[in-house]
């Protein structure tokens, strides 16, 4: 068998299925940029989002991606102490992320605000809905990592692969994150 | 039934379409002639036979191969050429000179499962039969109403979808007087079959005389039948949906002012005639079961009243 | 599989089944071999639903005005069939074939993933069950395959149908993604020493490219039908023109998914018929690099043409007119390949098994179905014919005169490697001429239906001549269609029972999948011969004159 490549399938799959995922969101945020404007009197990015409260979250998740990738190099030189701390960061930065979401959508369902109000609010709630549901697939992802090296996870090479194809998972999210809180909460504010 | 086809045009617009449709086929014929020559021939003469060696291994050649890639691309390059002019001849532009939008001479709404047409210059409404003068270039102006359909009189010009939101246009030519079939072109639902629609070409003093018709308020009925019609039309809900001028102006149905006047019923279902009108009223999804148009039980008496009712509507 | 923690013991269970054999075998199976006959199969079954249905349609219009179906009914007899044919016969049938072979044209064990491959399996199966469900739901989705807004949100189709449409459209699409991803990975990183790209048999090319088409385009049907679900579910507005929602961008969405996804049904029959002409013309595949590469080419440009089905929204010219350069385009490389092929033939010794037949019917077939759609390029062609019966052909011609003939080379050809036995040749040569003259007969007069201004997608028609005479002439072709179906089936089940014995390799041929036994063992292979070029096997038959002494030579002389 070929050897050298058959431990990059993990790699293989996850940056190919990354790029079946990012075509999904290119169609929703599509959809925000074609709509934006077309949401005559009701609410709408300007008079809804808050960049600043949201960017703060934002900075929280993209740290995630750094805090990732420590643990992703830790783990590929073996210190798997060391990796476990960093992936327990990520997680608690990722949980933080979705928090923040949560009281984001609280605050806007009190102020009577759902998918079904204008065009805004149904892209909005369909795209930032979506990226949360990979959010939190990517939490559960490292959780489960995090579980697994209780029984020694992280030993074995194919192992590794596996903890770095769920990096890239998790840097994923994060790079779909960049495009909507600019295009969302930058652009459509301005 | 008049013959309705894509290769005839009754129309200087849709001329050039039906031009380069023969152009295209004959290329496309002589190239399906070539390739099944090749194959027949193929198939013939290098069948293998009793005891023959392997043949002659042959990897390809490049030149022979970039020659099939190129005849086919300057071909088709040629097509487009073609593409381009006659795009501008058969659909020209909507502008004047100087830019602005030109005001439609017809608005044509599809309904589930009908047309409204609206002549906004005289300002009447009709349904389901479109009068054109002949000879003289009509812009239409198309919407959808609900969903999505499309408007196509094959041998007068190119079809044009109506869509909800997004209103097109498109010219309206018949080169001489005569009958025109045409048809919804977009799947819209469950009588999506039956949303026929025809266009009459008339010359141009007997349309000044359709509209002058069409304009005018039909008198009141003066049976004492055709009255109790009326006044069922009136007091039950056919005067909901169903405008007549004078009497009601319902407009989820079609305009029913000068009914008696049409060829057909129902966006072609039924040619018009007193019998076939009884029948429609007395049992719509009898011939259009996904029609909007309720059975309204009639008694037989009042069936035939209402029936005296519409023929006055001429 | 060292990897699974087999603590579990439903999981420890499930493997037991696996090595056990019987009927359970095949639900806990991760061999790919079983999981691409379980493809094979259902999609076999639907293919016989997605039939019954396309009977029931030309039935209805046997005659004009006819009452057999009311238009409810048909109208989702047509959306199901539709449904039915792209979604859970076409494409499975095609990935059926592409799990069976990739791993033994390759020379590997199994797939990069093989449970991830029977997910996809087992997310088809369950899609599929999903979308028949709703006949029992009360009602089939009946806005047509494409669901065009606005006639497929709430207040259009206000019952479950197009609900279930689109849960089981995901559901499928997400098993077809994962075996999208499970190819590519495969293919990367599985290959025997040896295999490198250029040496790739044209089958697995094709399946290569066409994993990338499916990666690509499924997630635009994906955000269209989430967008189509919180419309229907969740009172959203993407489409809805009251709200400022556009109908059309559901159209360019879905048909950003729609026209690759044409090319993913047809880009693996493409497959076939460059591994069964090659060896049954006894000859090479003539220009295999512009064979791979002229795909490569259909590939990108498909992902570039999509609103060519789109010319009749009123986009306006300039928009029309770049997308026929691009559809035209698309026809140049698709055509190259036509060219190949008959010179495959040429000069071979060519040998009339069914499968050959198939085959050659295939290349004018697809011609025909290929030039008809160069036709749709031309924009006032397309302004005059689209949505009329025209396109109910050219669309046959593709799929049908195209990919299901291509199936159908491509399933006599290697059923004797799935079963070990072979197909009746008799009963073959029934089975294609059956085929061949029932769909001619079928679908050419579908031609001229369309140009008689005959619309697609109606349930019934008025009483013009023409239109009588053309609907009845492709009603017979339909039935004789059927028959052939039903010879199929009883030759496929008469063959499996008792067919000769095949033998490891039946036709002489030249790629792995042949270098071993008929079925193949478990772990597929026990010796795999050395791979030096696109025909390790003709290599091994022919040491004198072999492919790689010849590419050697002909570098050495500068070609």
């Amino acid at each position: 068998m070929a050897g050298e490549f058959v431990h990059q399938k993990s790699r293989v799959l996850i940056l190919t299925f990354i790029f079946s995922e990012s075509i999904f969101f290119a169609f929703l945020i599509t959809a925000f940029v074609l709509y934006h404007g077309r949401s005559a009197g009701g609410p709408d990015a300007r008079n809804t989002l808050d960049p600043i409260r949201t960017g703060i979250y934002s900075l929280i998740l993209w740290a995630s991606s750094v805090t990732v990738w420590l643990s992703e190099r830790a783990m590929r030189h073996l210190s798997i102490t060391r990796s476990k701390r960093w992936l327990e960061v990520t997680i608690l930065l990722g949980g933080i992320f979705l928090v923040g979401q949560g009281i984001e959508y609280h605050g806007l369902f009190a102020k009577g605000m759902s998918v079904e109000t204008d065009l805004f609010a149904t892209t909005f709630f369909t795209t930032t809905g979506f990226h949360a549901l990979h959010v939190f697939i990517g939490l559960i992802v490292l959780l489960i990592v995090r579980g697994l090296t209780v029984a020694g996870f992280g030993q074995e090479e194919y192992q590794r692969e596996g903890f770095i194809a769920a990096s890239y998972y998790w840097h994923f999210v994060d790079a779909v994150w960049v495009a909507v809180f600019f295009i969302f909460y930058i652009w459509g504010t301005r | 039934m008049p013959v309705t086809s894509a290769l005839q045009a009754h129309s200087t617009l849709d001329q050039p379409i039906v031009h380069l449709m023969i152009v295209v086929l004959v290329i496309m014929s002589a190239i399906l002639v070539l390739v099944t020559t090749l194959v027949i021939v193929a198939s013939i003469r290098f069948r293998q036979r009793a005891g023959m060696p392997e043949p002659e291994q042959n990897f390809g050649n490049p030149k022979l191969e970039m020659t099939w890639t190129i005849v086919p691309f300057l071909l088709l390059v040629s097509i487009f050429v073609l593409t381009v002019i006659t795009m501008a001849h058969s659909d020209p532009s909507k502008t004047t000179a100087a830019g602005d939008d030109l005001s439609p001479d017809l608005v044509v709404s599809g309904h589930q499962f009908w047309w409204e047409v609206q002549y906004p210059q005289a300002g009447f409404t009709t349904a389901n039969e479109i009068h054109i003068p002949a000879g003289r270039r009509m812009l239409v102006r198309l919407i959808g109403a609900d969903v999505i359909h499309d408007f196509w009189v094959p041998e007068l010009s190119r079809k044009m979808d109506m869509i909800p939101g997004s209103p097109n246009e498109i010219w309206l030519l018949a080169d001489h007087p005569g009958t025109y079939l045409g048809t919804c072109a977009e799947f819209c639902g469950d009588e999506h079959a039956w949303m026929r629609i025809r266009v009459i070409a008339q010359t141009s003093q007997e349309f000044e005389q359709w509209e002058q018709s069409q304009e005018q308020t039909p008198p009141p009925p003066t049976t004492p039948q055709a009255k109790h019609g009326e006044q069922l039309f009136r007091s039950m809900s056919c005067a909901n949906c169903h405008a007549v001028s004078g009497v009601s102006s319902g407009r989820v149905g079609p305009d029913l002012t000068h009914l008696a006047s049409r060829e057909t019923l129902a966006a072609g279902r039924l040619g018009n005639n007193p019998v076939n009108l009884e029948a429609w009223i007395h049992d719509p999804s009898n011939f259009k079961p996904g029609s909007y148009m309720p059975n309204a039980s009639l008694k037989p008496e009042d069936l035939s009243a209402m029936v005296a009712y519409l023929e006055t509507l001429r | 599989m060292s990897e699974v923690p087999v603590a579990l013991p439903v999981l420890r269970k499930l493997q037991r089944f696996e090595h056990e054999g019987g009927m359970l075998s095949w639900v806990a199976s991760v061999d790919h071999k079983q999981i691409g006959i379980l493809y094979l199969v259902t999609s076999l079954i639907f293919f016989l639903a997605g039939g019954v249905e396309a009977l029931l349609m030309r039935t209805q219009l046997i005659v004009p005005e006819n009452r057999f179906l009311n238009p409810s009914l048909y109208n989702q007899i047509f959306t199901m069939h539709g449904t039915t044919m792209i979604f859970l016969v076409v494409v499975p049938v095609l990935l059926g074939l592409m799990v069976y072979l990739i791993p033994l044209m390759i020379g590997a064990r199994d797939f990069a993933f093989p449970r991830l491959n029977a997910f996809a399996y087992w997310m088809y199966a369950l899609g599929g069950l999903l979308l028949y469900f709703s006949f029992f739901a009360h009602d089939a989705p009946a806005a047509g395959w494409f669901a065009y807004t606005p006639l497929s949100e709430k207040p259009y189709s206000n019952l479950q149908g197009m609900d279930y449409w689109a849960l089981s459209l995901l559901v499928v699409g997400t098993g077809t993604i994962a075996t999208g991803l499970n190819v590519i990975a495969t293919i990367a990183s599985m290959r025997i020493k040896g295999m490198s790209l250029r040496h790739l048999p044209l089958f697995a090319w094709m399946s290569l490219i066409n994993s990338f088409l499916i990666v690509g385009a499924m997630p635009a049907l994906n955000a269209a039908l989430v967008m189509l679900l919180v419309d229907r579910q969740l009172q959203g507005n993407f489409f809805k023109p009251a709200a400022g929602g556009s109908p059309i961008f559901w159209q360019h969405v879905f048909w950003n998914f729609g026209h690759p996804e044409v090319y993913i049904m047809v880009l693996p029959a493409f497959g076939i018929i460059s591994e069964v002409i090659p060896v049954f013309s006894r000859k090479v595949i003539y220009g295999y690099a512009v064979v791979a590469g002229s795909t490569v080419a259909i590939a990108l440009l498909s992902f570039g043409v999509w609103a060519h089905h789109m010319f009749a929204v009123g986009l306006g010219h300039f928009l029309d007119l770049v997308f026929a350069a691009s559809s035209m385009l698309i026809a140049v490389p698709t055509g190259v390949k036509i060219f190949n092929w008959i010179a495959t033939m040429w000069g071979g010794a060519i040998r009339f098994t069914t499968s050959m037949w198939f085959a050659v019917a295939f290349l004018v077939m697809f011609t025909i179905g290929g030039l008809s759609g160069v036709m749709f390029a031309v924009v006032p062609i397309d302004w005059q014919l689209t949505d009329t019966y025209f396109v109910v052909a050219h669309m046959h011609y593709v799929l049908f005169g195209g990919t299901a003939f291509a199936v159908f080379a491509g399933i006599y050809y290697w059923f004797p490697k799935f079963s070990g036995r072979m197909l009746s040749e008799r009963m073959g040569k029934w089975h294609f001429w059956l085929t061949f003259i029932g769909f001619n007969l079928t679908f050419m007069v579908q031609h001229s239906l369309g140009m008689l201004g005959m619309p697609r997608r109606v349930f019934t028609y008025p009483n013009i001549h023409t239109w009588k005479v053309l609907n009845f002439v492709s009603t017979i072709g339909a039935y004789i269609l059927g028959v052939s179906v039903v010879v199929f089936l009883w030759n496929v089940i008469a063959s499996a029972r008792q067919g000769r014995t095949a033998g490891d390799d039946p036709w002489d041929a030249w790629t792995l999948e042949w270098a071993t036994s008929s079925p193949p063992p478990v772990h597929n292979f026990d010796y795999v011969p050395p791979v030096r070029s696109a025909r390790p096997l003709w290599d091994l038959k022919h040491p004198e004159d072999t492919d790689w002494e010849r590419a050697r030579k002909r570098q050495r002389n500068g070609r």
